[in-house]
């Protein structure tokens, strides 16, 4: 069945020239991944369809430099050749390598991989003195003449190449294989975002070229020395992590490497000469410096253009130089076009332009475009194509204009770039997916499935409690007594997502890409279209639904648990409470239940007793189960994000912190418990491979800060246990303030480890820990509307009652390589929503201030807290807005702050102490200390920068706590208000800026909205494309396979 | 019957550095249609050339090809004890094997002293292997001498010096209670990978080799020096046993087409 053929390779290794004799077996049959194809040829997978005027096969140069373009979904029937791909790997590393599988991979697109090189006819072998290039185009030329032959003529095949030589050798020696070079003006004129891309990258590729030779930077060494080096422990390998304040970087060393044990072991890296050109987040290689030349990391608050002087930094230690970069870690970057002045060097015949993005880690990246007078002001998309060592900047292209810089939209757009998120609508093809229920074409329950599940419709009472208004209902409970009282039955019952989004389905891969839905301050972009999320899996009240339910046995008396069971039900929910609602009901207060109103007073209070009996229950419950986590430690933590992560409440309010009532603790506790149980249930019927979620026990020195805080307080914290960590900040209560306990709780969270996804197959078992909950597993079961991780687990809790049943579950399971890959993705867009979430407050919070006046506007004062002490300021928590910032106390003329008789506060010149818990200024009108946890007055102002977010500035001006005229208000409303607020202001602007552009093309409502066109554009079709790294063959195989069916 | 050779230490931490040059280089070993770097499929094996009776001289002789690792092997004996006299044993003959490399046996000429240590441990393992497979029994107070040298070095050395020892054995005349087949086989993105070739093994591979009695399934020899789950070993040991019968086809083959010429020489 096998033919084999012995060829020569000639291969450099190790530095050293050697011959290196490597076997190359060629075969008759490759598959051709064409319908067309009359040899039955094995074409599993993607097929190319027949119904296309010709197929392309790119020549090498073309995949190199212009992938970018053969990414377009416009363009059909590629077929990429194996020497292509191998050509990629070898130029362009890894990353574009991934890129390119991942395009190939991809069911949207139409293009297919043929392995030419080991295919018996179209393989030629490389002949003596040719040259590389000309063999490769040989090659992928001879692979197209097969490809013309295999399908017996019956398609033209067109080759595209740059090089002008290949048209003129080949483009006439055969009939139906076409050879050009401007194939998009040829067959795409109209395809008008490809042909500006292909026109920007081809000026960066003509630039590359004209670079000057003057050195800028040292070369990287190459990679074989680089390896040697790391291995002999001469250099250091890490990540590269740039301060966001200082011009400075370190490197976080991996575990193996380093020999040193301690954790925080890290190696700084000054100024851009040593940074040699490696960007946040790359894996470099670093070399150490002498220890003469070791210096310590700056600590003061810095404006900027402070100097570093010797007194503000702390103890040396060790620096290093980057020697090479292992892996670039590029992604798209938001930058902002400069002004147009006579500084930027335009004069040449090319426009090039130095932007600047908006994160500020990232250096200046230049870029040639035409467009440079349209463009100012504006924020773009741009990516790094290269930085070569004689240039002092970075390389790049544009690919998308997201709008004028300071604009809402713009600036939210700009906040989901950068943190790597990626919305699109909704496709056709996925919504076609969908179920459908409209009025005309109802939805209805299928009695196949009514049938396998329990019903739990008549004999059980389901209710829902959430915050009020609430669409997605993903939780419902219920309790009731069973065995003549003796025996209690708790049922969590969740919705019943993954019965409608099947996995592998294009539903599923776009959640899997969201991996949870998007909560800005103003809007939230759902992970699961609304059909799913707001309707048929939510459990709405009064209608059947599908559900997934946990149910525990519970003693009634000990509320030891008896008996647990999994499986999926039809419920149909009996009341949507909201959480007043329900507390009201509990206090015995009069409450209205919207469901009761209609039926007759007897009726009524029967039911309405029924439902408290409920309520009840389930209260005592959980305080059971809450006094029983709080034995093993569990904490109750302060701070928006970090609540978000350990209950379960709901993210939505994250902006709006809840009024604390016992029930949001009593479902939260139902949550955890069914949470937990679920975690129990799959890491036990797969112990390699089940998701859990860890907490992992928080670093001791982290907490240096809360122990020194509450020290100077009069309170001591013990840090030791999470037990010994709850029970300490229990403790330590200021009954003069209650805010001081709020804030020795954020530090605690500040000092926290992030809550982690992992595979069970990954860590050992004592490692499974949550550390918040002080639970020995756990998982997220309870919210799959709005998290994918949920998904998975109740697609690994299915299975495992497969397996319980005996029965084979179908599919199996991922490993644990896949899941674990999975969870690290789940990981990092979560913290990327956190990230954009933090980001679009802090976007309002400016845009908020931006239209006030600091020095008349009421809103702009407020009261501050003071939370840490730093060499030249305090940084202070304005818990009205919910800010954090630092304020200096000391200005760039040397002045300090010096406080009045009345407090009021003032720039003298003076000098600055610096204590541990306190800092103090001395001028001529006397001494004035601050010390943690001081009230004293601020000044809110914007400090607006046009290439970069804006951030608040804060001015103290009295040491006296702020105390204003009208009673508090209380610190939510404040905080909605303020939001609401800027989209109105924002909606305005909009409208007036429109009547004024009248002339202008009207806008579409998408285009309004979002900023993006109806179309699916150019960078939304690249960055699918990039984002189904998560797809493995096998589903993508499958996707193929059902879309072709359609 | 069988011996199991286990090395558990270091040899993850000696394969560290393939791997990590593997990753650089940015070989894939399988790539997503399958295709291994020679572009073999998971399960094939390389090609398989070999003949019988190389050298008049000895009592055995073979030459096997395995790709491009080359082989040579040669049998003298059963003959009385030599040497010291201690190692005789009275109920069964003693095998003695011995393990080479040509100084020219790889990309880069480099001289190779008898004796180091890995191919004392390689004459080791094989002796091993043929004590499992040799009826020695027959033989008391003898000795069996099996040398074999490798010409062209292309990775699975082992396999092929087993296979090639094998036929050697069989053309000198000795019983053996079945063919014995090697065949190494490499765990690559979860799946086994057939008779690995030099830039397989050096690409951060875990690998197994295996010796195997065909005809009863039973294992001569296994060895492995990498990590590898323990999941994953039932499939791994399965693939090569598969590999291993691929192999004795071959050989097999090789026998009987021998046997054919050797018979129309003697005219019989």
């Amino acid at each position: 069945c096998l033919q084999t053929e012995k060829i020569l390779h000639l291969k450099s290794h190790r530095g050293r020239k050697v011959r290196v004799v490597r076997e190359h077996y060629l075969r008759e049959r490759v598959p051709c991944y064409s319908s067309l194809c009359q040899a039955d040829c094995e074409n599993d997978g993607k097929v190319l369809p027949g119904d296309l005027t010709h197929y392309v096969v790119p020549d090498v140069g073309v995949v190199v430099d212009f992938l970018e373009i053969l990414e377009f979904r416009e363009l059909q029937g590629v077929v990429f050749t194996q020497t292509a791909c191998q050509a990629v790997q070898h130029c362009k590393g890894r990353r574009q390598y991934n890129r390119l599988r991942n395009l190939i991979k991809d069911p949207r697109h139409d293009c297919v991989l043929f392995a030419n090189e080991f295919q018996e006819y179209s393989y030629c072998p490389r002949e003596k003195g040719e040259s590389q290039e000309k063999w490769q185009t040989r090659c992928v030329y001879s692979a197209a003449v097969w490809y013309h032959n295999h399908l017996a003529g019956m398609k033209d095949v067109v080759m595209i190449t740059e090089d002008q030589d290949a048209v003129a050798e080949y483009s006439s020696l055969n009939a139906g294989v076409y050879v050009i070079s401007d194939f998009l003006q040829n067959f795409w004129p109209e395809l008008q975002p490809a042909h500006e891309l292909y026109s920007s990258i081809s000026q960066a590729l003509q630039e590359k070229e004209s670079e000057s030779s003057q050195k800028e930077y040292t070369e990287h060494l190459p990679a074989e020395i680089l390896e040697a080096g790391i291995k002999s422990g001469r250099y250091i390998k890490g990540t590269l992590n740039i301060n966001k304040h200082h011009d400075e970087a370190s490197i976080m060393t991996e575990g193996l490497s380093n020999k040193n044990n301690d954790p925080s072991w890290a190696v700084l890296v000054c100024g851009n000469k040593n940074r040699n050109r490696a960007v946040h987040g790359d894996t470099v290689v670093v070399e150490l410096l002498p220890k003469s030349e070791w210096r310590g990391k700056v600590t003061a608050l810095s404006e900027g253009e402070e100097k570093s002087g010797e007194d503000n930094e702390s103890k040396p230690m060790p620096t290093g130089r980057v020697v090479g970069i292992l892996q670039r870690n590029w992604r798209d970057y938001v930058v902002t076009f400069p002004p147009r002045d006579g500084t930027q060097s335009q004069s040449r015949n090319s426009q090039r332009i130095l932007a600047v993005p908006w994160d500020r880690r990232i250096p200046k990246i230049r870029i040639s475009t035409q467009q440079a007078d349209a463009l100012q002001d504006h924020r773009v998309v741009v990516r790094i194509d290269s930085w070569e060592s004689t240039s002092l900047y970075p390389n790049g292209h544009s690919v998308r204009v997201l709008g004028r810089a300071g604009e809402m939209e713009t600036e939210v757009q700009t906040i989901l770039i950068e943190n790597c998120i990626h919305v699109p609508p909704f496709s056709d093809a996925q919504l076609r997916e969908m179920p459908v229920n409209s009025p005309e074409k109802p939805w209805r329950m299928d009695p196949v499935q009514v049938a396998e599940r329990r019903d739990l419709r008549e004999t059980h009472l389901v209710f829902s409690i959430d915050p009020r208004g609430c669409e997605d209902v993903d939780d419902t409970l219920s309790v009731r007594s069973i065995a003549g009282g003796k025996l209690l039955e708790l049922g969590v019952h969740i919705a019943d997502v993954t019965h409608f989004v099947a996995e592998g389905s294009l539903t599923d891969l776009e959640a899997r890409i969201r991996s949870t839905t998007y909560y800005l301050a103003d809007r939230r972009y759902d992970m699961l279209p609304a059909v799913l999320s707001a309707d048929l899996c939510s459990l709405l009240g009064g209608v059947d639904r599908y559900a997934m339910s946990v149910m525990w046995e519970l003693d009634a008396q000990t509320l030891a648990v008896n008996k647990v069971w999994y499986g999926r039900t039809v419920i149909r929910s009996s009341y949507q409470l909201h959480y007043e609602l329900a507390q009201a009901l509990l206090n015995g207060e009069p409450a209205e239940v919207p469901e009761l109103a209609r039926l007759e007073p007897e009726e009524k209070d029967a039911k309405l007793a029924e439902l408290n009996q409920a309520l009840e229950t389930l209260t005592h419950v959980a305080r059971h189960l809450r006094a029983q986590r709080d034995r093993g430690g569990a904490l109750e933590l302060e701070g928006v994000e970090v609540r978000a992560q350990l209950d379960e409440q709901r993210n939505i309010t994250a902006l709006v912190p809840r009024q604390p009532l016992e029930v949001h603790e009593t479902v939260a506790e139902c949550m955890i418990y069914a949470n937990h149980w679920v975690a129990r249930k799959i890491q036990e019927t797969f112990p390699h491979q089940a998701l859990l979620r860890r907490h992992p026990p928080p670093r001791q020195e982290f907490f240096n800060q809360l122990v020194e805080s509450a020290k100077a307080m009069g309170f001591t914290i013990d840090t030791r246990t999470n037990k010994a960590l709850a029970d300490s900040l229990d403790r330590a209560v200021d009954p003069q303030d209650p805010l001081v306990n709020k804030m020795l709780r954020m530090m605690a969270t500040t000092a926290m480890s992030q809550a982690l996804y992992f595979s069970t197959g990954l860590e050992s078992q004592d490692q499974f820990y949550h550390y918040g909950l002080a639970l020995d597993r756990y998982t997220h079961f309870t919210s799959p509307i709005r998290r994918y991780a949920d998904i998975v687990v109740h697609r690994l809790l299915t299975a495992a009652i497969a397996v319980e049943r005996g029965a084979d579950s179908g599919r199996a399971i991922a490993s644990n390589k896949e899941l674990e890959e999975l969870a690290q993705h789940i990981n990092s867009k979560n913290r990327a929503a956190q990230r954009a979430q933090k980001l679009s407050t802090v976007l309002f919070q400016c845009l908020y201030f931006k239209e006030r006046d600091p020095q008349t506007d009421p809103q702009c004062v407020a009261d501050a807290i003071v939370y840490s002490i730093r060499n030249n300021g305090l940084l202070v928590y304005i818990p009205e807005y919910g800010v954090k910032g630092p304020v200096y106390l000391k200005n760039r003329e040397g002045q300090v702050v010096a406080a009045g008789e009345d407090g009021s506060c003032e720039w003298q010149s003076g000098s600055l102490r610096h204590y541990s818990d306190r800092i103090s200024t001395t001028s001529s009108c006397g001494t004035s200390t601050f010390r943690l946890c001081d009230h004293i007055t601020v000044r809110i102002s914007v400090r607006s920068t046009s290439s970069h977010a804006d951030s608040l500035n804060l001015e103290i001006i009295s040491n006296k706590p702020h105390r204003s005229a009208e009673p508090q208000q209380p610190h939510s409303q404040g905080r909605s208000q303020l939001v609401q607020e800027v989209v109105r202001q924002a909606e305005e602007a909009q409208q007036q800026a429109q009547e004024k552009a009248a002339r202008r093309p009207k806008l579409s409502r998408e285009e309004r909205e979002f900023s993006q066109s109806k179309t699916p554009n150019l960078y939304s079709l690249l960055e699918e494309v990039r984002e189904l790294a998560l797809m493995d063959l096998d589903t993508a195989a499958r996707v193929c396979v059902t879309s072709a069916s359609y | 019957m069988g011996n199991v050779v286990q090395r558990r230490t270091r040899g993850a931490l000696r394969r560290c550095p393939f791997e990590v040059c593997g990753n650089m280089a940015g070989l894939e070993l399988l790539s997503d249609q399958g295709y291994r770097l020679d572009g073999r499929k998971a399960t094939e094996l390389r090609k398989v050339q070999a003949r019988m009776g190389v050298f008049a001289q000895a009592d055995g002789s073979a030459y096997l090809e395995q790709g491009n690792t080359k082989a040579l092997a040669v049998v003298y004996g059963p003959h009385e004890m030599r040497g010291s006299r201690s190692r005789t044993r009275h109920d069964q003959a003693v095998i003695n094997c011995q393990y080479s490399m040509a100084t020219f046996s790889t990309a880069e000429r480099k001289r190779r002293p008898h004796g180091d240590r890995k191919s004392t441990e390689m004459s080791l393992h094989l002796k091993q292997t043929f004590e499992a497979a040799v009826m020695t029994q027959l033989y008391p107070r003898s000795q069996i001498d099996i040398y074999v040298k490798i010409l062209q070095s292309d990775g699975g050395n082992y396999s092929v010096c087993v296979n090639a020892a094998t036929l050697a054995v069989i053309d000198a005349g000795i019983p053996m209670r079945d063919y014995v087949c090697a065949c190494t086989v490499g765990f690559v993105d979860e799946t086994p990978l057939a008779d690995l070739c030099y830039a397989e093994e050096s690409g951060g591979v875990s690998s197994l080799a295996l010796a195997l009695l065909p005809r009863g399934g039973q294992i001569a020899l296994l060895q492995m020096d990498a990590r590898l789950h323990q999941d994953h070993l039932e499939a791994l040991i399965e693939a090569a046993m598969t590999a291993c019968k691929g192999v004795s086809k071959v050989l097999d083959e090789v026998v009987r087409q021998h046997l054919q010429e050797v018979s129309v020489l003697t005219g019989e």
